[in-house]
């Protein structure tokens, strides 16, 4: 069934931070202030490559209402930060690697007294030469960029013997695949407050994706007990991965800590981009190959991902491209070569799909050109290769029994828009140079952050002094619909009403550690804890309730207010009065891990959601310029927690494809950004987003699976590409193999001479 | 001159005396000329519902009204305020303090999810509807070329506008 408000009924509600945000009411971290504030701002390096010979702070400190100006002599722990690696400089000592690259930081009474004095940093720099690009950074005499080389990480998966599987072929196909560094774009630049309290402990209110990680980072770096710092994370306005590393919060705390006085930082967007992380640019070559019949046989790939400076999630981003370039397909014969490689561009790291949009586009991409060389249909080339429910996992590892993937791909076929195929251009008189075509594409997308990297999970359920039922997660609500969607299943699996509920999260003083707010994890780790804690939270609730009422427990049930007796669904007795009564405080918890399989693969997943999209596009052969016009989405991610919130995340998660495919790209040179703000740097509008977004979700599970909703966040993203790369094909014959795609590719000088006739007859 | 007059700083720099009404309420403010309206509203007078993104225009975060017409408060000074009528998303709402129908129909469509982009793009409707009550898709399109919403995919954002559209062509 189609995904919308009409066929959503009761479950399509409003959210419950929603009349905040359309009344502007709302304080985002950054929009908080405090008495006695002082603003921060960080000096960052002009050169994406260079030694520090000198730092001299002495004219800026002198400047008054500077209150402190901070380099890395005044780092009180460790100088360096990073969620898997500690290797990028809070502050760099003795050598700059990019230009976000922060040598000191102060702290003023205004802001532009703050820009003032960093005007008054004096650094004397000696350039270094720039390695600017991932493959030259491979060669032998690239200058060193860490003194461990410049291969952050090299992840190797093979199975079969390559050499025969392709000598068996008769059609194989090879092709190099570019991807754009694209940028996040979350409409919330970095900020946040910070605000030394009179204890001494330190509160920080700047948005994270993992509040312990930050508070963890944050002992390390100003050497305080973790206890001493509370993390104040949510709302966010925006993150998509590019806010779960730390980005203002060194400078943040280290101020406050210096200056003792509450300090703002709030990044430009000039700075965000310049600082910020970036999707890895990749560069994937694939030769792939079948039998006669379109059986494939051998499949080898090399990935090349610019990861930048510093390591951040680099080496996990490549593991999961790793896998996911083989994707949901059978093959004996596999060889993927993936390299991560520092260079002196900008920062790259966790982005929505992790790592599965460069590979899905490359591999996707092989699969349409092998249907072409076999005179087949490509989707029937898809489901002759298909994973079958109890296959193992891509690296051959144990998951979970799907049938996701026959499912999303039977449920594309029968689509109404897949239907149209054979004659798209027909319903509608166009110029002849407009090209309309189809395109569909389909993926299997790991959850979690998969084998050998902790994830852990749990929540707490409470009931309150004040009768409310406290869900309490260490998650956060960075726009996604989090809150929105715990509500609803409290409401559901709970019979409570929302006025029953108060939601917790995004606090580390209160909240226990639930693990981190990313990999499309939250929602089924939400789900989990619930399950874990229904039965013995509501037995709690209902024998202490019927100690009260000298009812038997078996004729007592929670619902919306209270608690009822089944029998006659009278109320008895209110939250209110159950929380007032004598006892100990009623309380649950539960922890445990996001499922993995039984594998020794690093990164390798046991839960994965899968998605077919179908897309029509309008080339106009004038402009070179590409035109959706309409999308279809099949998502087997398991019951639909949230329909608003599904339909929000599959929609938004396809307009940032979207991007991804047409528009985007943080283009460097030398090492220096050449899109410095949005009026270069082009995200869709509401104009480039023409059409339907169509999405089908596909609830039903195999018996038995007790896992539940599959995460869908960022799904929505990952498939988009190669079916417009399809879709082009089909309408115009080309084949694209750069992102995001260049119009010049797609100009046509038939096309002008068709226009000048148009003309000239007008 | 000094250090802070250079920087345009308040502090010691030259203030001017600026009127204007912001959100129905007359209001006399002591700002430096070269400072923008938006950091007016959101550091001085604490209107945080106005957003701060990419400060070039380009966004529509910082959208605010200026008699009745969307402006962006990052590229107006403030002196260009003087004598102006100011609406901000604070001023949006109905008399009796509930919300206006754009509000109610973002709300019930799912038009936004982080909503950082959401006061912007519904002074942007507002502004749109107040001039032409019944636009075509295109009207709204061009409404609304100017707020980036990075979240929605701007689906949930035009069935938003469609509803608003209705409710106001059903009341009377
Ligand atoms: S902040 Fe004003 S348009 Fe972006
Ligand atoms: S809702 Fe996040 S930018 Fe629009």
């Amino acid at each position: 069934m189609l995904l919308k408000r009409e066929s959503s009924g009761k479950r399509w509600r409003i959210r419950p931070d929603g009349l905040e945000k359309v009344t502007g009411s709302l304080a985002y971290l950054t929009d908080m202030s405090a008495a006695g504030m002082l603003y921060g701002r960080v000096l960052r390096s002009p050169h994406p490559h260079a030694l520090i010979l000198r730092i001299c702070t002495e004219k800026a400190r002198q400047l008054e209402g500077v209150h402190a100006v901070l380099t890395h002599l005044d780092v009180p722990g460790l100088n360096r930060y990073g969620i898997a690696h500690q290797d990028q400089p809070v502050f760099c000592e003795n050598k700059v690697r990019y230009v976000g690259d922060a040598v000191a930081a102060v702290a003023a009474e205004t802001a532009e007294l703050a820009e003032l004095a960093l005007t008054l940093i004096e650094v004397d720099y000696e350039l270094l030469p720039i390695v600017d690009d991932a493959e030259r950074a491979l060669l032998q005499d690239a200058p060193l960029l860490h003194p461990q080389g410049n291969i952050l990480h090299h992840s190797q998966f093979h199975r079969g013997q390559l050499g025969s599987g392709f000598s068996a072929c008769a059609h194989i196909v090879e092709d190099t695949y570019f991807t754009p560094r694209q940028m996040h774009t979350y409409m919330e630049t970095e900020g946040g407050l910070f605000v030394p309290q009179e204890d001494g402990r330190l509160t920080v209110y700047s948005p994270t994706q993992h509040g312990f990680m930050d508070r963890l980072q944050l002992s390390r770096i100003t050497a305080m007990k973790q206890e001493r710092i509370r993390i104040v994370s949510s709302p966010i306005g925006g993150s998509f991965g590019g806010k779960d590393e730390l980005n203002v919060q060194p400078y943040g705390a280290l101020l406050a800590l210096k200056t003792n006085r509450p300090v703002k930082l709030h990044h430009s967007r000039w700075e965000s981009v310049r600082a910020g992380l970036k999707r890895h640019p990749m560069k994937i070559s694939m030769k792939t190959g079948t039998d006669a019949s379109g059986r494939l046989l051998a499949h080898q790939v090399r990935i090349i991902a610019d990861t930048g400076a510093y390591a951040t999630l680099g080496a996990e981003v490549l593991n999961f491209t790793v896998e996911h370039v083989l994707g949901p397909y059978r093959y004996e014969h596999v060889e993927v070569d993936g390299y991560s490689v520092y260079t002196n561009n900008g920062m790259s790291g966790e982005f929505r799909g992790f790592g599965g949009n460069q590979a899905i586009f490359a591999l996707e991409g092989q699969l349409d050109r092998l249907a072409e060389k076999l005179g087949m249909d490509p989707w029937e080339l898809r489901r002759m290769n298909m994973r079958m429910p109890d296959d193992p996992g891509p690296f051959g590892q144990p998951i979970v029994v799907t049938e996701g993937a026959m499912q999303v791909w039977n449920a594309a076929e029968a689509s109404d828009l897949w239907q149209e195929r054979g004659a798209p251009n027909r319903e509608e008189e166009r110029e002849p140079w407009l090209k309309v075509g189809i395109g569909s594409a389909f993926t299997m997308h790991g959850g979690g952050l998969g084998v050998g990297i902790p994830d852990p999970a749990g929540g707490r359920l409470s009931l309150a002094a004040d009768g409310r039922i406290e869900a309490i997660f260490g998650y956060e609500e960075f726009g996604q619909g989090l809150l929105a969607t715990l509500e609803l299943m409290l409401i559901e699996q709970f019979g409570l009403a929302a006025s029953d509920i108060r939601m917790i999260i995004g606090d580390t003083d209160l909240v226990p550690d639930s693990g981190s707010t990313t990999a499309s994890r939250a929602t089924s780790m939400m789900w989990k804890t619930l399950q874990n804690l229904k039965l013995p939270f509501t037995s709690q609730l209902l024998e202490r309730a019927a100690e009260l009422l000298g009812i038997s427990v078996d004729k007592l049930a929670m619902g919306a207010g209270g608690i009822y007796e089944t029998a006659g669904n009278t109320l008895l007795l209110s939250y209110k009065e159950l929380a007032e009564a004598e006892g100990e405080r009623i309380s649950c918890s539960t922890s445990f891990l996001f499922p993995t399989s039984d594998t020794s693969r690093t990164g390798a997943h046991f839960l994965y959601t899968y998605a077919a999209v179908v897309v029509k596009v309008e080339i106009n052969q004038l402009t070179g310029r590409v035109r959706v016009l309409d999308q279809y989405h099949a998502v087997a991610a398991g019951p639909v927690m949230n329909p608003q919130g599904f339909l929000g995340q599959i929609e938004g998660g396809s307009s940032m494809a979207l991007g991804f495919t047409l528009t985007e790209d943080a283009l460097m040179q030398q090492g220096q950004y050449m899109t410095k703000n949005l009026d270069t740097y082009l995200v869709p509008t509401i104009v480039e987003h023409r059409g339907a977004v169509t999405v089908e979700p596909i609830e039903h599970l195999p018996q038995g699976d007790s896992y539940g909703p599959r995460g869908i966040g960022e799904v929505g993203s990952v498939t988009l590409a190669p079916a417009i790369a399809a879709a082009i094909h089909q309408a115009v014959g080309i084949r694209v193999t750069k992102l995001p795609i260049e119009p010049e590719l797609l100009q046509n000088d038939c096309a002008f001479a068709f226009a000048e006739e148009a003309v000239s007859k007008r | 001159m000094s250090k802070h007059e250079m920087l345009g700083a308040p502090r010691g720099a030259k203030q001017r005396e600026l009127a204007c009404t912001i959100n129905g309420e007359d209001m006399k403010l002591e700002v430096n000329g070269a400072k923008r309206l938006l950091s007016v509203l959101r550091d001085d007078l604490a209107l945080t519902g106005t957003k701060r993104s990419c400060e070039i225009g380009r966004c529509g975060a910082c959208m605010v009204l200026v008699d009745g017409k969307p402006i962006n408060a990052c590229l107006t000074m403030a002196y260009q305020c003087a004598g102006k009528q100011i609406t901000t998303i604070e001023g949006i709402g109905a008399a009796d303090g509930g919300i206006e129908p754009i509000q109610r129909a973002f709300l019930e469509e799912g038009g936004f999810q982080c909503g950082y982009c959401t006061p912007g793009m519904i002074i942007s409707v507002k502004a749109l509807l107040d001039r032409s009550p019944d636009p075509s898709e295109e009207e709204v399109e061009e409404a609304l070329s100017g707020n980036i919403c990075r979240c929605t995919g701007y689906g949930g954002i035009k069935r938003a506008v469609q509803r608003a559209i209705e409710w106001r062509r059903e009341a009377p």
